[in-house]
């Protein structure tokens, strides 16, 4: 046990980097400050979140209550966590079992494997817990208060809450541990993660969809009356789902209205959640380290020619080229790197593409759009040129670009590239998914509204112009406080601050030119407030472009 | 060709200097060995060297040419493998090789010729076309090796460079070392192996605690410690 919780305790510091933490608290004072900093503010902005969801239960409950419907609130907030613990569970288990390194490491040390797979899923569950913690406790309390539940309740609910997280990350694990393991997946596992990630989003697209056609369905009615249809009309759609959480069926029976056989129920939650842990282990124990072992069989390629090796070195090619080259490689060969900067641009448009077909919007609605676009076209062109401005700075290719080369920087620090290449290299990489994003929309909006040469001509010029001082701003951020000292390329971008002050203050600059060229052009000219968006646009990212071009090969030093 | 003066480092908050005031120069053919025990300030110099750390104080010529000032200039005369390069793993050998071949504008009828020839010289061929992720690390120190010298650097400067090779290829980069100055170059190494610094190297600098303890020929740094000892013991003496 002992062991097990040492363990424990390494996982978890290797992946928050305590003793790092610590170590700069003493030595390194300025990026302990850094580190803090982070630590206090996340939480803080959060805050408002959670006031939110809890606000957003209480409605749910009362409404509930108005039409006696109280008994499906525990088993919609449990199925509703269990479904978040799973979503963001793919990343948490394919990051701490397949992308960490630390298993190597241990591989060889006298742990028995089981040791090993059960100190990493605890060092997931722990935060796991506090999360389910923070989103069902309000749910239960909510609940307990209302219903007037007593002590027994209390237990039972506790009991509840700390199976929550553990049986659909046990299920999940072996489930991911399974997968990994096939002889198909061998040499294309950075494929298969990809895909797992693109699976976990359409979950949660297919969900909103669901809620969307519910909302939609019932327009123009009171928040209160919206939510108990929703769960009253639907109560076939909430069994159906709760079939794929057989488990809410029993929290529902052991919470819902106290007997002894809640007892019953509740030990049948507790007996299945350790057999489903027991299960995880066991798959572990069979399959985790045989994959992980044959995982480093990475797929090879054919032996080349000297013919072919020496078509493929070409020509002489410029510093730029090659720092672009470098960079697009790695966004599009990683798969964290993939998923967190340029999937977005992909999936955004094929939100939006889907959303405008489940609107069912009649032919007046679609006309009165036409007509608007005609009538109006500066407000279609700006929201156009704003979605894609939201590429470059929701992408956040620049903001990570240095600290996605991690330990790998120094080769891209010590090699003789001005700082204008590098400047461009990595700009155009992030203009290039940018433009996959203009594109996927374009085409999406097609279907929909064609629209004119000028409008397609404006917004894409104008969309890359206006991302540019936010792509340079995230430049300079990275440049400045890259994240190198990362064994988990998730880390990197998750784990990235400059990910989050880039896209706030990218998305706060845009708003306020948008804004204030939309009402130039309202109130004065169209054509002067296109003018004035791409002056000031043009001015930013020149200003910056001179800051970085002068300050970059110096910071470099001091990565 | 390669000058340091008066340079030290210091790291976080500690006042104990990871690089403590030290001069030398690494003259033109001549291939020079930096020694030292664990955590003397070997690497922290080399990264100095090399741009990848900034000077506290002191200054650093790269072929005559500052490498806080012109920086850009400075890391075209040199060529640089760590002791444990770190490469990306997604890329392909032949990738990263054209990236450096780019980067330091070979020009096209050159680099197929030196990239064949090194390939050869460290049987890697076979492999470059696989990622860098699926290679050993000897693999990895090689493909580094072949990429610093596909440009024929002024100075080659190398940290721990026969840690994780073979013993052929261990051979094969104490003879690329020698041609190299041959050709009027300079190498700079640092090794823990002290017989291959006493058998290749025209003269060497002993590092401790930050300070150079010595630097010279074998001859002169023999005669310093009057005595006709090996380089190890002579070592083991200065730093005890």
């Amino acid at each position: 046990m002992k062991e097990l919780i040492n363990l424990t305790k390494l996982f978890i510091n290797d992946s928050l980097g305590l003793s790092l933490f610590f170590y700069n608290r003493t030595n390194n004072k300025k990026e302990f400050s850094k580190q803090l900093f982070t630590l206090i503010i996340v939480p803080i902005a959060l805050i408002p979140a959670f006031f939110f969801y809890v606000f957003f239960m209480i409605a749910l409950y009362t409404g509930l209550k108005v039409i006696d419907q109280t008994s499906v609130f525990l088993s919609a907030g449990y199925i509703f966590i269990s479904f978040l613990i799973i979503v963001f569970g793919i990343m948490y288990i394919l990051s701490v079992f397949y992308f960490s390194k630390n298993t190597e490491e241990l591989i060889s040390l006298p742990i028995t494997p089981r040791k090993i797979i059960i100190s990493k899923f605890a060092s997931i569950l722990i935060f796991e817990y506090a999360f389910a913690a923070l989103l069902f406790v309000p749910v239960l309390i909510i609940y307990g208060v209302g219903e007037g539940m007593g002590l027994g309740y209390a237990i039972l609910a506790l009991v509840v809450l700390l199976t929550l997280p553990l049986l659909p990350l046990s299920l999940e694990t072996a489930l991911i541990m399974l997968i990994m393991r096939s002889s198909r997946v061998k040499g294309r596992k950075d494929f298969l993660q990809i895909i797992f990630v693109f699976l976990a989003i359409a979950l949660v697209i297919g969900v909103q969809f669901w809620f969307g056609t519910q909302v939609s369905s019932s327009a123009e009615v009171d928040f209160q009356i919206l939510l108990n249809s929703l769960l009253t009309n639907n109560e076939s759609l909430l069994n159906s789902i709760g079939y794929f959480f057989p488990s809410s069926f029993l929290v529902a029976w052991g919470l819902n209205r106290l007997t002894l056989m809640s007892v019953v129920w509740i030990f049948s939650l507790v007996l299945i959640t350790t057999l489903s842990f027991g299960f995880m282990v066991f798959i572990g124990e069979r399959f985790y380290f045989t994959s992980l072992v044959s995982g480093k069989i990475a797929r090879k390629g054919r032996t080349l020619s000297g013919i072919e090796r020496g078509k493929f070195l070409g020509k002489k090619g410029h510093g730029a080229m090659a720092i672009f080259s470098m960079d697009m490689r790695l966004l599009l060969r990683t798969p964290v790197y993939f998923f967190n900067n340029v999937s977005v641009v992909i999936i955004v448009p094929l939100v939006l593409l889907v959303s405008l077909s489940f609107a069912e919007l009649s032919p007046e609605n679609i006309n009165g759009v036409r007509e608007f676009y005609r009538e109006m076209p500066m407000v279609i062109n700006f929201m156009f040129i704003g979605f894609f401005v939201f590429f470059g700075g929701t992408s956040a290719t620049t903001a990570t670009t240095f600290s996605r080369e991690g330990k790998a920087s120094w080769l891209t620090r010590i090699v003789p590239v001005s700082a204008s290449d590098q400047i461009i290299g990595r700009t155009a990489s992030a203009l290039i998914v940018q433009s996959l994003g203009i594109l996927c929309t374009l085409i999406g909006v097609y279907f929909f509204m064609p629209l004119t040469l000028t409008t397609v001509l404006l917004t894409v010029i104008m969309g890359l112009i206006g991302s540019l001082p936010i792509l340079l701003f995230g430049l300079f951020i990275d440049m400045n406080r890259p994240l190198l000292d990362w064994d988990n390329p998730q880390k990197a971008v998750k784990n990235n601050m400059n990910v989050m002050i880039t896209l706030f203050i990218g998305m706060f600059y845009v708003v306020m030119l948008i804004a204030i060229c939309g009402a130039l052009g309202y109130f004065v000219n169209q054509w002067v407030s296109y003018a004035v968006y791409i002056i000031v646009s043009l001015i930013i990212t020149i200003a910056f472009y001179k800051k970085i071009n002068k300050d970059l090969e110096k910071r470099l030093l001091a990565f | 060709m390669l000058k340091l003066q008066q340079v030290s480092k210091t790291y976080g908050n500690k006042n104990i200097k990871a690089v403590d005031n030290i001069s030398f120069e690494v003259n033109p053919g001549e291939i020079f060995g930096f020694v030292g025990p664990n955590g003397a300030g070997k690497t922290t110099t080399i990264k100095m060297m090399v741009s990848l750390l900034k000077p506290d104080t002191g200054k650093i010529f790269i072929n005559g040419i500052d490498n806080q000032e012109n920086i850009l200039e400075a890391k075209k005369q040199f060529s640089y493998v760590p002791d444990n390069p770190e490469l990306f793993e997604k890329i392909k050998g032949l990738e990263y090789l054209k990236f450096m071949a780019d980067v330091y504008e070979v020009p096209t009828t050159e680099r197929q010729k030196l990239i064949e020839k090194y390939l050869d010289i460290f049987e890697i061929k076979e492999a470059v076309n696989d990622p860098i992720g699926s290679y050993s690390h000897g693999m990895k120190q090689k493909l580094a090796l072949v990429g610093a010298l596909i440009h024929n650097p002024e100075v080659f400067i190398l940290d721990e460079p026969m840690v994780g090779l073979d013993p052929k290829a261990s051979f094969e980069l104490k003879k690329i070392m020698r041609e190299h100055c041959d050709q009027g170059k300079s190498v700079f190494f640092s090794t823990h192996v002290l017989d291959v610094a006493e058998k290749i190297c025209d003269r060497i600098a002993i590092i401790n605690k930050g300070k150079i303890i010595e630097v010279g020929t074998m001859d002169e740094i023999r005669a310093k410690a009057g005595s006709h000892e090996s380089l190890e013991n002579i070592f083991l003496e200065l730093t005890e």
